[in-house]
């Protein structure tokens, strides 16, 4: 039993850090990324295959945020001029695109196949059961570092020019902001966190595969902020754990319905997930953690 | 919104996160039930196969308890959903390892859910047996937790080759989809026909496209006596029509699972007409094949409902030669009761009988003879040669 919450905690972690990543974006800037998914899959695979490659982990994980953000560049630095919902759909594109990738460049991907003995960093010390423990906190910590950090961004003047690109981009312009450049660092940012999630993803559960990076994954992660509060990094960070707990806690509640069969408990079980976001956004659209704009300090 | 009311929400949510924790926490006594994991896909695009997959599990372990169970204790069956995503499996199959305990996971269907959940399986002792095809799968370091009742990718490679040369086929063209076997079976495929003098072009596509014109011209131009499909429904149902389309008058060759009565239905008959498919073929006729149409009331259970079929009755035969219900124990005594000069039997009850009365058995599943390699593949496989003729299937052979 403990070695399952120990787990869920790491994933919910790593959920964390996407939901983290797209409220910089979304709850910052305005921006909807639809593409999480690629971006995550784009760190794990860098990650992956550089560790694979013989690159000490530490090492590829920080190659994998760079990655990250060098996609995250490279899919804005074209659509940074397109607005809402354009820019919604070319990163949805970017998605699928990396996925594609991924399926038929055998050669660097090992296609549908996947990557199998991704490197687990000191398992062989530490045994699985230590290797969860140890995996778990460092989740853990670079999670509430980057939650630190982007807290501080968030209250900082980028944070506040970032919000007001998102209320008005006109006006933050005629204000002497330079949008583009704010946007593209935000994205670029954004993005490598997300990269960062997905090598902390691909190292922890040592397989990954195409079939990972489905646009569920990205969903969850929009559930998990809306129901945490977009625009607050707090909110994000409790939405991705509120989102597990969901997910995994549903699981224990089909011995309740007598009478089905699995398929019907595992429907159900959909349902009820749909249900309870329904019930959040109905009943606290703002979130469990509203968004809380605060005075620009006194100069 | 003041800061107060936020925290008190958040502590809320806190609590609840909390409690929620030591929610499922149950005994785990070495003297209650013993527990079997299956993890079939419930939703998403294995969602048609997994749900008649549980529910046979469940079967099978009803008549078993009502017998009186095995080692004198009952079965509980714990079905998750793997949601056809490598991801969603991780979860599920954590939580039958961790909560559950269970001592085997049996029904994993995607390759890239079986292979995420394997290392799972093989740190904890918990024996897997899987429906996946792909052959990547039992070359993992497994230490022998794995067995697939599949037949995998090389083997039905091998079988698309020599049925090509048989049709006498000199160039034969392979069309398919991106999937975890394409490449495998394409490489068979080539061995087989170049033995043969003959030669092969591949041509890998994009399942999800509205036409194949361009993918078809490329094919019409190597002109082929045979084009092998490799694909899954849908895309198949496109490609045939650009195919009929282009005016392809040689032979074609696909798996009976994309080329099916539903695809034939679909399509005019002229465009479907003397295409040839190959299947694993159930052993239909076998008395563990009746046992199964009698238990769960299906006439022509599908090849992944035969195959986990024979995996719960050779996981409870294994525990009960073995005398314990571990994963462990039951690695090491499968092979026991699914090969070897034992008395042939075909269900559990059998099986449970002839152990009871100090006999060695040797299970024959209505997916096959269940024979396994040290690596966890099948050694033996039958397999069902169909023509389409006046928009029916007509049986060519079973060999």
């Amino acid at each position: 039993m403990l070695s399952y919450v120990i787990f869920s905690a790491t994933t919910a972690g790593i959920y964390g850090l996407l939901a983290l990543s797209l409220n910089l974006i979304w709850g910052g800037a305005g921006m909807v990324n639809l593409g999480l998914a690629g971006f995550f899959a784009v760190g794990a695979y860098a990650s992956a295959i550089l560790s694979l490659a013989g690159v000490p982990v530490p090492i590829a994980i920080l190659a994998a945020c760079a990655m990250g953000a060098a996609a995250g560049i490279g899919a804005t630095w074209a659509t940074v001029r397109l607005r809402g919902d354009y820019h919604a759909i070319v990163t949805l594109g970017f998605a699928e695109v990396v996925r594609l990738v991924a399926m038929n460049e055998r050669w660097l991907t090992n296609g549908t196949d996947g990557l199998p003995g991704i490197p687990a960093p000191l398992k062989s010390v530490l045994g699985p059961q230590g290797f969860a423990v140890f995996y778990l906190c460092l989740v853990l910590t670079i999670l509430v570092a980057v939650f630190l950090a982007l807290r501080r961004l968030d209250r900082a003047p980028f944070g506040r020019v970032l919000k007001a690109i998102r209320e008005d981009q006109d006006l933050a312009g005629f204000a002497g902001k330079n949008a583009m450049r704010v946007k593209l660092i935000a994205f670029a940012v954004s993005a490598g966190i997300a990269g960062l999630a997905g090598a902390l993803y691909a190292h922890y559960q040592s397989y990954i595969s195409p079939d990972h990076f489905q646009p569920l994954l990205t969903i969850y992660i929009f559930l998990a902020v809306t129901s945490g509060g977009v625009g607050r990094p707090a909110g994000a960070f409790l939405g991705a754990f509120l989102v597990i707990l969901f997910l995994e806690g549903t699981r224990f509640l089909g011995h309740l319905l007598p009478g089905l069969s699995s398929g019907q408990v595992a429907a159900s079980r959909e349902i009820l997930v749909g249900l309870a976001f329904l019930l959040v956004l109905h009943l606290r659209p703002q979130g469990v953690l509203p968004e809380r704009i605060r005075p620009a300090p006194a100069q | 919104m003041t800061n107060s009311t936020t925290r008190r929400r958040f502590l809320a949510s806190s609590a609840i996160l909390a409690g929620s924790l030591a929610l499922p926490i149950r005994a785990m006594a070495q003297d209650g039930p013993i527990k079997l994991g299956t993890l079939t896909p419930l939703t998403g695009a294995g969602g048609p196969y997994g749900p008649v997959m549980a529910d046979t599990v469940k079967a099978v372990v009803d008549g078993v308890n009502a017998a009186g169970g095995v080692l004198g204790r009952q079965i509980e069956v714990v079905s998750e959903d793997d949601q056809t995503n490598p991801e969603a499996g991780v979860r599920a199959a954590r939580k039958l390892i961790d909560v559950d305990g269970v001592s085997a996971i049996m029904g994993t269907w995607a390759s890239s859910v079986t292979t995420a959940v394997a290392p799972l399986c093989w740190e904890s002792g918990t024996m897997l047996t899987t429906v996946s095809g792909a052959d990547s799968i039992t070359l993992l370091p497994h230490e022998g937790y794995i067995v697939r009742t599949q037949p995998n990718t090389i083997l039905q490679g091998q079988k698309f080759g020599e049925f090509t040369v048989e049709l006498g086929a000199g160039k034969v063209f392979f069309m398919s989809p991106q999937t975890p076997f394409a490449d495998s079976q394409f490489s068979e495929i080539t061995k087989v026909v170049e033995a043969a003098g003959g030669s092969t072009e591949k041509l890998i596509y994009d399942d999800k496209k509205p036409s194949y014109r361009s993918e078809v011209d490329e094919m019409m131009a190597f002109g082929p006596d045979v084009v092998v499909l490799g694909g899954y429904m849908p895309d198949t149902t496109v490609l045939l029509k650009d195919i009929y389309r282009a005016g392809y008058e040689g032979k074609m060759l696909a798996f009976a699972y994309s080329v099916n009565q539903k695809l034939v239905d679909a399509l005019p008959a002229e465009v479907v007409e003397g295409i040839y498919t190959i299947a694993p073929s159930p052993a239909e006729g076998s008395a563990a094949y009746k046992a199964l149409t009698e238990l769960t009331g299906i006439a022509s259970p599908d090849p992944y409902t035969t195959q986990i079929f024979d995996q719960v009755n050779m996981v409870i035969l294994a525990i009960a030669a073995a005398g314990d219900a571990s994963g462990t124990a039951i690695r090491d005594a499968f092979r026991t009761v699914s090969q070897g000069d034992g008395k042939p039997v075909h269900t559990a009850l059998e099986g449970l009988e002839a152990l009871a009365a100090g006999e060695a058995v040797n299970y024959d599943g209505a997916s096959g003879p269940c024979d396994f390699t040290a690596e966890g593949d099948i050694l033996d496989c039958q397999f069902r040669y169909e023509q389409v003729k006046d928009g029916a299937f007509t049986l060519l052979k079973i060999a």
